[in-house]
C-alpha cells in the first residue's frame, strides 16, 4: 500500500483520539489507515503483573524539568493497539458545561472554541457505544439525555470507606461511571464482552475484553468496517507536498517506509504529537506548538485501615464526588474518587513519595492489603513557563528526545493544599492510620491548543490545522484547558466530532 | 526462603486460579538470577550492600541488584529521567562513587548514617534507585507470599469487593492469611 494514492486518511496514533475517528471514517467508506508505534495487547495474554505489562507504555526516555517534573513511562503514556485505553482505569465522567469556559467564569485561562451542547451528542454516542457503567442518578452536571446503560460497577473497600467518611462530612457521592461492562454486552466488530470480574489490574490492561479499551470497541468496528491498521510503525516525520501535509514517514521492521493520504490525523497524544510537530517543522505558524502544557492537580491521599480491603480487587476508582467543582477563591476545582491499587505501583509511590527505606519501608508495604486511598483531578492552568521543546540529547533513532518543563503555578498549589485537607479529614473520619499524601500531576494535556484565533491556536475547533493544509490533530494535546475531569471520554467525543468535519470535507 | 514457602509458592502458581500468563511471568521471576554485565565488581558489591539497607532483602533469595544491572546493561528505560540528572547507568555509579569507600564493612548504623547524607545530596538518583530496588522487591513472589497478597489468582475473578469480602484462596495465601 506504500504510496497508495487511494488513501484518503492516514491517522497517526491509535488511541482516545485515533480509534473512534478511525471507526467513523471507515463507516463512511473511506479508505483509512492507521500507524501504531506499539504492537496489539491481546487481552487473553495479559498477565496479572504490573511489571510484565510494562510494554503498555511509552518507554522510550523523556526528560522532565521545573519545580513539579511530570513521571512518564508508567504513568501519562501508552503504546500499542489501542494507546493509552490499554491501562487508563476507564473512568468516564463528563465534563461539565463551565469547565469550557474558564476565561469567561474567572477572568483566567482560554475558553473553548466549543460548548459542552456541541460535545453532548458525542458523550452520548460514546457512553453508549462503549457501555458506560454508571448510576442512575447522577447528582452533577446537567441531565443526560439517555441513563448509562448498564448499572454502576461494585463498589470496593477503598469506595465503601469513601462512601462512609463522606456522609459523615456532609459531602455527596456518587457510584463512578465507567467504561467496564457490568453486564456482558455485545461489540460490533468484536463479539461477546464479558461482564467485569473485578480483577482491579485495568492499568496493567484488562485481560477479559470487560473494559472498553479501543482494541476491543472502536478499533474493532474500524476493522470491520475496512480500516487497516498497522502495528509498530513508529512515524518519525511529517511529509509535505506543494505547501500541505501529503503523509509520513515511519519505521516499521527496521526499514524506513513512507505513506501518502489526502488527509493526515496526528493523534499521538500530548507528547509526541508537539515532538512530530517540531521534528517535521510542521503546522507551528502561530509558535503555539509545544506549549500550554497542563497537567491535573492529581495529590493523592492514602492510610491504613484495620479492615482486610485488599486493594486489588474492583474498579480501582469506583466512588465519585463533584461537590469540589468550584471552590470559593480558586480557579476551577476538582473530583474526588476513591483508589484502589495493585502492588507495586502502591510500593513504588510510596518509597517515592515518603522517601522513606530501611524497615520502615518493608513494614508499611507488608500491610499492603489495609491500603485504601482517594485522589482528586483538578484544573491546571495554562502558564507560560510549562512546555514541551526538544531536547539536544538523542535518542536511539537519532532524534531529539521531548524535554517537558512543568511547574504548578499559586492555583494548583492551593487546590492542592485544600483537596489534602479535605482528603485527609475524611480518612481521619475512619480512622485511618499513616495517612500520607503524595504530590501528583496526571494526563498530559495542552501543547496543540485549538481556538478560533490563528495566530495563538494550533488548530482549529474541529482540529484542523490553522495554518498547513491536509494536516488534523486529534488527542489531548488540543485541549485548551485541562477540565476537571479525567480526558478519555471527552477526548474521545472529540475524535467522533473531528471525524464528521473530515468526512464532510472529503465529501465537498 | 524456606522450602515451605517456596513450595507454597509454587502451589499457588500451579494452581487453577492463575492464568497461563500470569504463572509464566511469576514462576520466571521466582528463580531469576543475572550475572553481572555493566557495573563493576567493585560497584556492584556496593550496590548489593547499599540495596540490602534501602528494602531488606536476602540476596539469595531475591537478586535485585541483578535486575538492575541487568537493565543498565540492556539500556531499558522506564519513560523518563530527571533533566538535571544524568542517564540512569552514570546516576546510579555516581551515588555508588559517593559513598564511604569502606561502606561495605561498616556496621549497619554506620551505612544508614552515610546513606541519609546520599538521600539528601542527590535526591533523584537516590529516589529513582529506591523505587526501582522497591519495585523489585514487591514483583517478587517470595514477597507476594509473605505480605499475603494473591491477586495474581484472578483466574475466577472476584465477585465479592467489598471490606473482608474474602475468597477462600486469598485467606489461605501467604503469612498475613496463615495469622488471621
Amino acid at each position: 500500500m506504500t504510496n497508495n494514492p487511494e488513501l484518503d486518511v492516514l491517522v497517526i496514533g491509535t488511541g482516545a483520539g485515533g480509534a473512534p475517528l478511525l471507526a467513523r471514517l471507515a463507516a463512511a467508506g473511506l479508505r483509512v489507515l492507521a500507524l501504531e508505534a506499539g504492537v496489539r495487547h491481546r487481552p487473553a495474554e495479559m498477565p496479572t503483573d504490573e511489571v510484565a505489562q510494562a510494554g503498555l507504555f511509552w518507554m522510550d526516555e523523556r526528560l522532565s524539568a521545573g519545580k513539579d517534573p511530570v513521571g512518564f513511562g508508567r504513568n501519562n503514556s501508552g503504546r500499542g493497539v489501542g494507546g493509552s485505553t490499554l491501562h487508563y482505569t476507564a473512568y468516564t465522567p463528563r465534563a461539565q458545561p463551565d469547565d469550557f469556559e474558564l476565561l469567561k467564569e474567572f477572568g483566567q485561562g482560554v475558553d473553548w472554541p466549543l460548548s459542552y451542547a456541541d460535545l453532548e451528542p458525542y458523550y452520548d454516542e460514546v457512553e453508549q457505544f462503549l457501555g458506560v457503567s454508571g448510576p442512575s442518578e447522577y447528582p452533577w452536571g446537567p441531565p443526560r439525555q439517555r441513563p448509562y446503560p448498564h448499572p454502576a460497577l461494585p463498589l470496593n473497600g477503598a469506595a465503601l470507606l469513601m462512601e462512609q467518611a463522606a456522609q459523615q462530612s456532609g459531602i455527596r457521592t456518587s457510584a463512578a461511571a465507567n467504561a467496564a461492562l457490568s453486564r456482558p454486552q455485545e461489540q460490533e466488530g468484536y463479539g461477546l464482552r464479558p461482564a467485569c470480574s473485578n480483577r482491579g489490574f485495568c492499568q496493567a490492561g484488562c485481560s477479559t475484553g470487560a473494559k472498553a479499551s479501543l482494541d476491543v470497541t472502536y478499533l474493532a468496528l474500524a476493522e470491520a468496517r475496512g480500516a487497516t491498521i498497522w502495528e509498530g510503525a513508529q512515524v518519525t516525520k511529517l511529509l509535505m507536498k506543494g505547501g500541505r501535509v501529503s503523509g509520513a514517514e515511519f519505521v516499521r521492521g527496521g526499514k524506513t517506509q513512507t505513506l501518502h493520504a489526502r488527509q493526515v490525523v496526528l493523534a499521538a497524544g500530548a507528547i509526541e504529537t508537539p515532538r512530530l510537530l517540531l521534528l517535521s517543522g510542521v503546522g507551528n505558524s502561530s509558535e503555539q506548538v509545544g506549549r500550554n502544557f497542563m497537567a491535573h492537580v492529581g495529590v493523592q491521599v492514602w492510610g491504613l485501615v484495620d479492615d482486610d480491603l485488599r486493594p486489588y480487587k474492583g474498579i480501582p476508582g469506583g466512588l465519585i464526588s463533584e461537590d469540589f467543582h468550584r471552590i470559593p477563591g480558586l480557579v476551577g476545582g476538582y473530583l474526588l474518587q476513591s483508589l484502589g491499587v495493585m502492588p507495586v505501583t502502591y510500593a513504588t509511590q510510596y518509597a517515592r513519595g515518603t522517601g522513606k527505606w530501611g524497615a520502615a519501608l518493608s513494614e508499611h508495604l507488608s500491610q499492603y492489603n489495609h491500603v485504601a486511598g482517594i485522589n482528586v483531578l483538578g484544573e491546571c492552568l495554562p502558564y507560560a513557563g510549562n512546555f514541551l521543546e526538544l531536547s539536544s540529547e538523542l535518542d536511539e533513532r537519532g532524534l531529539p528526545k521531548p524535554l517537558i518543563h512543568f511547574s504548578f503555578g499559586e492555583n494548583e498549589h492551593r487546590m492542592a493544599k485544600h483537596a489534602e485537607t479535605v482528603m485527609r479529614d475524611l480518612w481521619a473520619k475512619i480512622g485511618a492510620r499513616e495517612v500520607w499524601a503524595l504530590p501528583r500531576a496526571a494526563h498530559t494535556i495542552g501543547t496543540a491548543r485549538m481556538g478560533h484565533d490563528p495566530s495563538s491556536n494550533v488548530v482549529d475547533a474541529f482540529g484542523r490545522s490553522h495554518d498547513t493544509p491536509g494536516l488534523w490533530i486529534c488527542d489531548n494535546s488540543t485541549f485548551p484547558s485541562s477540565l476537571s475531569v479525567n480526558p478519555g471520554l471527552t477526548q474521545m467525543a472529540l475524535s467522533l466530532r473531528t471525524a464528521d468535519a473530515l468526512i464532510a470535507e472529503l465529501k465537498a | 526462603m524456606s522450602a515451605q514457602e517456596r513450595a507454597a509458592v509454587i502451589a499457588a502458581l500451579n494452581g487453577p486460579a492463575v492464568t497461563a500468563p500470569t504463572r509464566a511471568t511469576l514462576l520466571e521471576r521466582l528463580d531469576a538470577r543475572y550475572e553481572r554485565q555493566f557495573l563493576s565488581e567493585t560497584e556492584f558489591a556496593r550496590l548489593r550492600a547499599v540495596a540490602v539497607r534501602l528494602v531488606p532483602h536476602d540476596p539469595a533469595e531475591m537478586d535485585l541488584s541483578g535486575l538492575i544491572d541487568q537493565r543498565l546493561h540492556q539500556n531499558l528505560s522506564d519513560g523518563w529521567r530527571y533533566a538535571d540528572t544524568p542517564a540512569d547507568g552514570p546516576a546510579y555509579q555516581g551515588l555508588l562513587a559517593a559513598l564511604p569507600s569502606n561502606f561495605e564493612t561498616l556496621s549497619g548504623d554506620e551505612q544508614d548514617a552515610a546513606i541519609h547524607e546520599l538521600q539528601a545530596s542527590q535526591p533523584h538518583p537516590f529516589e529513582d534507585l529506591l523505587a526501582e530496588l522497591t519495585e523489585g522487591f514487591m514483583a517478587h513472589p517470595l514477597t507476594q507470599y509473605r505480605f499475603g497478597y494473591a491477586g495474581f489468582m484472578d483466574a475466577p475473578g472476584w465477585p465479592r469487593v467489598g471490606p473482608n469480602e474474602l475468597e477462600a484462596r486469598e485467606i489461605a495465601y501467604g503469612e498475613s492469611g496463615n495469622d488471621q
